[in-house]
């Protein structure tokens, strides 16, 4: 081929798609040196660097439940009954925040006048949003390298597990992270900007969600209880400082971690209330419209001070050590290499042909390189399931560019171009149908997060779109304009 | 035949023939995995990731019994390897001792832990998984051709595949983990691909059915030639590297795509070969009546 040729080639849409593709994810991959070590924008899942995850299980329920007598009612004596935290998330939906068998759950009901009509261990979907958020932000603060938290709902959009993973991290140091709580204070201004302790976080004994302060007015806040002691504390503290006569000018502020979270006055109400004697329910207000609701589920996490509002198990866990990490990786490559020679010796033996031979092992070989590229730009983890799939995707990469070849080359002979034209859509037709059946038959993968399933399954289903799209046609030009010289 | 290897001839037989084999082959696995179900709940054993239990693999090969000697306070599971060890369930108190111990003797190490629960979660969600793909294949299968025998030869195909796969996976002992599902499940990918072709090729070519079957065959065997290389090379990278994820995934595969060529040259030729037989031979009565009526 002389460089006219390959101009002409260029100027087929697939063929030059394909070398945009590779030039863009070479640069995505970005390859360069660093600290002596060759390093990619590639990521690495867990398998393949250092890092533990956990798996954590809600110990709580989402049930439907069925009463004659008021709602109302019906929650307060099951609150009784249960001791526990009971959100009505629907009509006929409830959050209990503690795990309680279904058996004995179904009893209770039945006792306090209703009926258990449905019952799945876990939280509800906003739960689930929240928690992961407490976590994220627990994470961030602890300036964690790379930390991601993933709820699996189910269809029925209950949250029964949380699978959190973290970079760099021992077992044990992991849980200890999940596990910890911040530092929460309210503190009082006293004169100018000074500030004097009040109570810890330790005096708050619960916390509810955003709700509206009068309901209906679409004005936010949060509502949490004190402890006895807390209370006293609180009030001593309001009426020392001359809060409860002068609220305008002793706010008060909460701080996470030395970090002020909110900072507002008493309310004239609670401050006369305040005088005459210790308040344990308060209610902090954030503000109108979204802006206020924003602001008071912040304050929430805040006023949980990194503690989970649910209950966690550890379900299942793990952790890879650097070096393993690194074995694994020395491994992969490895396998991935020594699997591409097998397929171009197998390839070679079968056409005895460099000029298809070549083609076709570059053409399955920039497949993994778009692959990879786009795994870096979607920040998609790469883990040894996902390595086997790369491999997988080569197996399936070559037997399609074999089903190319052979439509086309059909009799031995390089058919007239509109005959090979007839040909190459038969042969793309063949492998669209059964591209399309991988992709199917992975996208429950996709969908489901089966833990390390799913990178399996994205990387596969990127790799067989990506093939049947635009480097397997693109190979049909390719080895057309070789061909016919 | 193209390959000096292969001395099969896909014309040689009848359909009868073709499929005699694979039926009885398909009817045994299907017995070994309903005995499974029957007794264990499951058509093939659940490894850790369905049942529960704590893995550790280790950076540089140990010897057994030291190993044995260093663990003998937890539920060890038998055969042990130099590098990979298992574990039975335990409560979260024996499992953080055992972390602990690991981290003491091999700070390096591997370890997963899966709970009872969160596994059975797992085998739910991973045979509700496999069953939809399955389903998914299949319609795809019959949105392409439009043809019952043709698409249902493909499915019953890629049916035999992974029932006769599961069933040596149980006879070897290959338990059933996320790895090999996810193996199973590209085989359900690889199965069609070969199936489709012979069934395109048969279909849509003009020419005579001998050749045409020939022709597909020799694309065929390349096709699962190439793939089974792919695979066999990582198969061995990752038995000797003892990466028993791959490992276990390139075994399923290996499995899968030697039963795959069984079920796609000798039951989906047979049945296509039959429907495309029968067909000829309609369109020739057809055409007798008709010069008949002359």
């Amino acid at each position: 081929m002389n460089r006219k040729d390959i101009i002409e080639l260029l100027k087929n849409w697939q063929v030059a798609l394909l070398v945009i593709l590779l030039v863009a994810s070479v640069v995505f991959i970005f390859p360069h040196v660093e600290d002596g070590k060759l390093t990619t924008n590639i990521q690495y899942g867990l398998d393949l660097s250092e890092g533990s995850w956990l798996q954590m299980e809600f110990q709580s329920e989402v049930v439907g439940f069925e009463t004659s007598r008021p709602v109302t009612d019906f929650l307060t004596d099951l609150q009784k009954e249960l001791d526990a935290e009971i959100y009505l998330i629907a009509d006929d939906k409830l959050e209990i925040r503690k795990y309680v068998p279904e058996p004995e759950l179904g009893q209770i009901f039945t006792a306090a006048g209703g009926r258990l009509t449905s019952y799945e261990q876990g939280v509800s979907r906003e739960t689930g949003e929240q928690v992961k958020q407490i976590l994220e932000q627990k994470l961030n603060a602890l300036g964690t390298r790379d930390a991601k938290v993933n709820p699996l709902t189910s269809l029925s959009g209950v949250t029964r597990y949380m699978r959190v993973e973290l970079a760099g991290v021992s077992l044990s140091q992991a849980k200890d992270i999940v596990g910890k709580q911040g530092k929460f204070e309210i503190r009082i201004h006293t004169t100018g900007n000074e500030t004097e302790h009040v109570l810890y976080g330790d005096a708050i004994t619960t916390v509810g969600i955003p709700s509206q302060e009068p309901p209906g007015s679409d004005r936010w806040g949060v509502s949490f209880t004190l402890s006895e002691e807390g209370a006293a504390q609180f009030r001593d503290a309001a009426i020392g400082y001359g809060a409860t006569t002068d609220p305008e000018n002793h706010w008060l502020d909460m701080v996470l971690d030395d970090a002020m979270v909110y900072s507002a006055p008493l309310s004239k109400d609670l401050a006369a209330k305040l005088q005459v004697e210790p308040i344990r329910q308060l209610y902090a207000s954030t503000g109108s419209g979204q802006a206020g609701l924003n602001a008071a589920k912040n304050l929430e996490i805040h006023l949980r001070a990194g503690a989970l509002p649910v209950g966690v198990s550890v379900a299942g866990s793990g952790s890879v050590s650097a070096p393993l990490g690194d074995y694994f990786k020395t491994m992969s490559v490895l396998a991935f290499v020594v699997a591409a020679i097998a397929v171009g010796v197998v390839i070679f033996y079968r056409y005895r042909e460099p000029a298809i031979v070549l083609p076709m092992i570059g053409t399955n070989l920039s497949e993994i390189v778009i692959l990879l590229g786009i795994a870096a730009l979607i920040q998609q983890q790469l883990d040894l399931l996902a390595i086997a799939a790369l491999i997988a995707v080569l197996g399936t990469g070559i037997d399609q560019l074999v089903i190319i070849t052979d439509e086309v080359l059909h009799e031995g002979k390089v058919p007239s171009p509109h005959l090979y034209q007839k040909r190459l859509t038969r042969a793309v037709g063949i492998i669209m149908v059964s591209a399309a059946t991988v992709v199917i038959a992975m996208i429950p993968l996709a969908l489901m997060d089966l833990s390390t399933l799913r990178g399996f399954a994205i990387i596969t289903i990127i790799g067989v779109v990506v093939g049947v799209l635009i480097t397997r046609p693109a190979y049909g030009k390719i080895i057309m304009a070789i061909l016919s010289k | 035949m193209g390959m000096g290897f292969v001395t099969y001839d896909v014309n040689r037989y009848t359909p009868r023939q073709m499929v005699v084999l694979p039926m009885v082959l398909l009817i045994v696995s299907l017995a070994i995995l309903g005995y499974n179900m029957a007794s264990t709940g499951m058509p093939v054993k659940p490894g850790m990731d369905f049942s529960g239990g704590t893995a550790i693999t280790l950076l540089n090969p140990e010897n057994p019994d030291t190993l044995r000697a260093t663990f003998s306070g937890y539920p060890l599971i038998e055969p042990i390897g130099e590098k990979f060890i298992k574990f039975g369930p335990m409560d979260d108190a024996a499992f953080e001792s055992l972390a602990t111990l690991v981290n003491d003797q091999y700070p390096d190490a591997k370890i997963d832990q899966i709970g009872p629960s969160f596994g059975q979660t797992l085998q739910e969600q991973a045979l509700l998984a496999l069953t939809i793909s399955f389903i998914g294949m299949a319609i795809v299968v019959f949105l392409a051709f439009r043809s019952f025998v043709p698409a249902g030869a493909v499915v019953l195909s890629a049916f035999a595949d992974i029932a006769m796969t599961a069933a040596v996976m149980s006879v070897i002992g290959i338990e059933l983990t996320l790895p090999t599902t996810a193996a199973l499940l590209m085989l359900i990918g690889y199965s069609v691909d070969s199936d489709i072709l012979l069934t395109m090729r048969v279909l849509k070519r003009q020419g005579k059915l001998n050749e045409k079957l020939s022709g597909a065959f020799n694309t065929g065997i390349i096709m699962t030639t190439t793939t089974l290389a792919a695979i066999a090379a990582m198969w061995v990278v990752a038995f000797a590297g003892e990466i028993t994820v791959i490992r276990d995934i390139a075994s399923v595969l290996l499995i899968g795509l030697v039963i795959d060529m069984m079920n796609t040259w000798l039951t989906n030729a047979g049945i296509i070969k039959w429907f495309v037989q029968k067909q000829e031979s309609g369109q020739r009565k057809e055409t007798g009546r008709k010069r008949g009526a002359k």
